[in-house]
C-alpha cells in the first residue's frame, strides 16, 4: 500500500555522532565542544532503550535510582499513590524532556512513571552524569535549569484558579513545549486520558469536557478525538495569564 | 448543492456494476471474527477518555416480520407469536445492562432509531417498557435535537398506537411503501393499501413527529413506468418530509427470500433505468432537494439544510445531521462503531442469545481501522456526505500528500473524469452533477480492500 506520510512530530533519532534534535542536553553538551561520540567515550552512558508499550512503566516509586532519561518519543505520566489508595497524576513529558530529575536527591524514585503510549527513551546513567557535569559547567547548568523547571511545574497549579483557567494554563503550556522543541504550537495531539488530564488538572472529568466543549463553541479551540487545534491562541493565552504567570 | 443530477442513460448503463453502499469503511464482509468482547471493551474505554468523549447513538434491531416480502435482503425472522418479542426484548434489556455502564455518564445519547425487520411488530406497550430501561440506563440529552426514530410498516400500525410513540419521545418515522401498484404488491407479497399508509403519515403529522420518511423501490417484478408514475404522484402529495428511492438489489444466492420471486416478472434494465428517471424528475419538479445515493428532501428538511452548510453526516442509519457520535448497535445483526473500531453481532437469533444468556456481549466480528483504514474511511465519508473533496483540508488533517498517497486511486479517478462524473483540479475533488447519482463507484475508487473479482457476488448494482 501506498503510505507517504508527511513529516510528523516525533522526536528525531540522534546518529552516532549528533544528539537526537530534541534532547534537552544537546547544546549543554555541544556548547562544551562534545558530541555524542566524544561522551561515549568519556563512557557516559547515552542509552536508547525502549519501545515501551502504552501502559507500560518505566520506573515505580522506591526503585533504586540510577539514571534520568529523555523522552525520545511519546508521552510519560508520573504519578504518585496517595495514603487513601488514589492515583494524583504529578505531570507528563513529552519528547525532549527528562524524566526522574526528582528523584536526584533521594537515592530511590519518588514516584511512578509509565507510558501513555509507545514511548522511547535516552538513558543518562546517573552518577556518570554528575560526575561529568562536576567538570562540564554547560552540563551542569543545563541541569539545575531542568531541575528548577520542574520544580516550578508542580507548583503552578497549586493556587485558587477557575477550571477554564487552569484548562487554558494547561494547553497553553502544552503549545509552549512542544513549540520550544520545534513542534507545532498551535496544534497537537492530546496522548494523554481525560481522567489523567482531569487528575492532574485537579477538575472531574465530566468538567474538563465541559470546559473544551465550551472552548469549542467560542472557537477558541478545536477537537477531534484527541487532535486539539487552538484557533484562538491569544484569548487563551489571556485565560492562562494567571496561572502561568507570563 | 441542491441541483438536479440531469439523468443520462447511457452513462448509468454503463456504470451499472456492482459496489457498496458504504455505510461504513471497510465495509462489513472485511470484518474478522478475531475481534472479541475484549477488544471492545478496550475501545469503549478508550472512547471515554477523548478530551470531548463523542455523544451516543444507539440502533436497535427488531427482527420479526409478520408476514415476508420477497424483495428483502434484511435480516429479519418471520412470525406471528408475540412472545418472541417479549423473549426478544428481555435479551436486549440484558445487552443493554452490560453495555451502558461501560459508557461514561456524561455521554448524552443524542440519537435513537428502531429498525427492522419490523419494530412495530412490538406493540407500544412493549416499546414503551424497553424505552424505560434504556432511559434508566443511558444518560438520553434533553435537547430538541435528539432524533428518535422508528421504521414503521403501515399495514400493522394503528395510527392511535402514533400518539403513544409520540408520547415516548418519538419524534421521526420511517414509512416502508415500495409500491402502490397492486399487481407489483401481489408480486412481491406485500399488500398495502394507499389508506392505511396515508393515515400513518396523517398520525405521524398530528402527533407532532418532526419527520417523515417513505421508502420507495425500484426495480421490483412486475413494475411499470405507468404504475410507478401513480405511486410516485401519490407519495408526493402527501408530502413526506424525506422521500428514498432504493434500486431492488436482486441477490437470489444472497437472500433467501428473494428466490420466492418469479425472475422472469423483473423489470428489463431498460426499464429500470427509466423508472430511476421518472422518480428524480417527479421528486426535483415537485420541489425535492437529492441528498445523495437514494435520499431525497424537501429543501425545508434538516437533512436539506445540512447538506447546503456542508454538515451532512453518514452512518449504519443513513444520512444525518448529528456530527459523528458512537454508534451502539443493539439486537442481532446489529453494527456497532465505536471509536476507531466496529463490531457486528451474530447474524442468528441463537448465537445472540446464548452470548446474553452466559452474561457476555455478543460479538460476531468486526475491525479495528487501521492509519489507512482511517483516512480512507473519512475521505469516503465526505465523498458521500459533500460530493466533493477539499484536497488541502484532507492533506492537512491527515498529514499526508494527497496526490502521492493517492496515487494510483487518483489514475482511476481521471478515467471517471473523462466521462465527466468527476472533476479533478489540484485542490478539489468535486462529482460533476451527473456523477452525484454514482458516488459509490467513484468511492470505490478509494476503496483499498476491493478486488474486482470479489465483487460481481457481493453487492447489489448501484443503480
Amino acid at each position: 500500500m501506498n503510505v507517504k506520510r508527511r513529516p510528523s512530530p516525533i522526536a528525531d533519532d540522534g546518529d552516532e555522532f549528533h544528539f537526537c534534535s530534541t534532547c534537552a542536553f544537546s547544546s549543554a553538551c555541544q556548547s562544551e565542544g562534545f558530541n555524542k561520540s566524544a561522551l561515549e567515550e568519556l563512557h557516559v552512558l547515552v542509552e536508547h532503550i525502549g519501545p515501551f508499550r502504552e501502559g507500560e512503566h518505566i520506573f515505580r516509586e522506591g526503585d533504586d535510582f540510577n539514571a534520568i532519561a529523555a523522552v525520545r518519543g511519546g508521552t510519560v505520566k508520573t504519578y504518585v499513590i496517595d495514603t487513601e489508595g488514589n492515583e494524583q497524576v504529578l505531570g507528563f513529558f513529552l519528547p525532549g524532556e527528562v524524566i526522574g530529575l526528582n528523584a536526584i536527591h533521594h537515592a530511590k524514585y519518588p514516584c511512578n512513571a509509565v507510558a501513555l503510549d509507545t514511548v522511547m527513551l535516552c538513558r543518562f546513567s546517573f552518577p556518570k552524569m554528575a560526575l561529568l557535569a562536576s567538570k562540564m559547567h554547560g552540563l551542569q547548568a543545563q541541569l539545575f535549569r531542568l531541575l528548577s523547571q520542574d520544580i516550578g511545574k508542580a507548583a503552578l497549579l497549586a493556587g485558587d484558579y477557575s477550571a477554564d483557567q487552569r484548562m487554558a494554563a494547561f494547553l497553553i503550556a502544552l503549545s509552549r513545549r512542544y513549540a520550544a522543541r520545534g513542534f507545532s504550537a498551535t496544534r497537537f495531539h492530546l496522548t494523554m486520558s481525560r481522567t489523567d488530564i482531569a487528575n492532574y488538572l485537579r477538575l472531574a472529568p465530566e468538567t474538563v469536557s465541559r470546559v473544551l466543549r465550551r472552548f469549542q463553541t467560542e472557537g477558541l479551540i478545536q477537537v477531534e478525538r484527541r487532535e486539539v487545534e487552538l484557533t484562538q491562541k491569544d484569548q487563551l493565552e489571556q485565560l492562562a495569564k494567571p496561572v502561568l504567570r507570563n | 448543492m441542491n441541483s438536479y443530477p440531469p439523468f443520462d442513460a447511457d452513462l448509468l448503463r454503463r456504470y451499472d456494476r456492482p459496489g457498496p453502499r458504504y455505510t461504513s469503511y471497510p465495509i462489513a464482509p472485511q470484518f474478522s471474527d478475531k475481534f472479541n468482547e475484549a477488544n471492545l471493551f478496550d475501545v469503549i474505554r478508550r472512547s471515554n477518555e477523548d478530551p470531548i468523549p463523542k455523544p451516543i447513538s444507539i440502533y436497535v434491531h427488531v427482527p420479526f416480520c409478520v408476514s415476508p416480502c420477497f424483495y428483502c435482503g434484511c435480516n429479519r425472522i418471520i412470525t406471528r407469536d408475540v412472545k418472541r418479542g417479549e423473549k426478544y426484548l428481555e435479551d436486549l434489556m440484558k445487552e443493554v445492562a452490560i453495555v451502558a455502564p461501560l459508557f461514561e455518564q456524561d455521554r448524552e445519547v443524542m440519537q435513537l432509531h428502531f429498525g427492522g425487520g419490523t419494530p412495530n411488530f412490538l406493540s407500544p406497550e412493549q416499546i414503551r417498557e424497553f424505552m424505560d430501561f434504556l432511559l434508566q440506563n443511558f444518560h438520553f440529552s434533553t435537547s430538541e435535537n435528539r432524533d428518535t426514530s422508528i421504521e414503521i410498516d403501515p399495514r400493522i400500525m394503528r395510527p392511535d398506537d402514533i400518539a403513544a410513540l409520540a408520547a415516548m419521545g418519538f419524534n421521526r418515522a420511517s414509512l416502508g411503501v415500495q409500491d402502490f401498484d397492486p399487481d407489483v404488491q401481489e408480486a412481491v407479497n406485500r399488500i398495502q393499501s394507499v389508506e392505511e399508509t396515508l393515515a400513518v403519515i396523517k398520525a405521524c403529522r398530528d402527533s407532532g413527529f418532526k419527520s417523515v420518511n417513505v421508502d420507495l423501490i425500484y426495480g421490483l417484478p412486475k413494475q411499470t413506468v405507468s404504475g410507478f408514475a401513480k405511486t410516485l404522484d401519490t407519495v408526493i402529495e402527501a408530502r413526506p418530509d424525506r422521500i428514498a428511492v432504493y434500486s431492488y438489489a436482486h441477490m437470489p444466492h444472497l437472500f433467501k427470500p428473494q428466490r420466492q420471486l418469479d425472475e422472469t416478472q423483473l423489470p428489463s434494465g431498460e426499464t429500470k433505468l427509466s423508472l430511476l428517471q421518472l422518480a428524480i424528475e417527479k421528486l426535483s419538479q415537485a420541489g425535492y432537494c437529492y441528498i445523495g445515493m437514494d435520499h431525497f428532501a424537501l429543501p425545508e428538511d434538516e437533512l436539506a439544510i445540512a447538506q447546503e452548510r456542508g454538515d451532512l453526516h453518514r452512518n449504519f442509519m443513513g444520512y444525518t445531521t448529528h456530527a459523528e457520535s458512537d454508534l451502539i448497535g443493539l439486537g442481532v445483526s446489529s453494527i456497532s462503531h465505536i471509536g476507531e473500531s466496529f463490531s457486528q453481532n451474530p447474524r442468528d437469533l441463537p448465537s445472540w442469545e446464548n452470548a446474553l444468556e452466559s452474561g457476555h456481549l455478543p460479538i460476531w466480528r468486526g475491525t479495528q481501522l487501521s492509519e489507512d483504514d482511517i483516512i480512507r474511511a473519512d475521505l469516503i465519508q465526505h465523498w458521500m456526505c459533500q460530493s466533493e473533496i477539499d484536497i488541502v483540508k484532507f492533506e492537512d488533517r491527515h498529514n499526508i500528500y494527497f496526490n502521492e498517497y493517492f496515487a494510483e486511486e487518483l489514475k482511476k479517478l481521471h478515467a471517471l473524469a473523462e466521462d465527466g462524473l468527476v472533476a479533478i483540479s489540484p485542490t478539489h475533488l468535486k462529482a460533476t452533477l451527473r456523477g452525484r447519482l454514482l458516488l459509490r463507484i467513484i468511492a470505490a475508487c478509494f476503496d483499498a480492500y476491493l478486488n474486482p473479482s470479489a465483487t460481481v457476488l457481493q453487492f447489489s448494482k448501484s443503480i
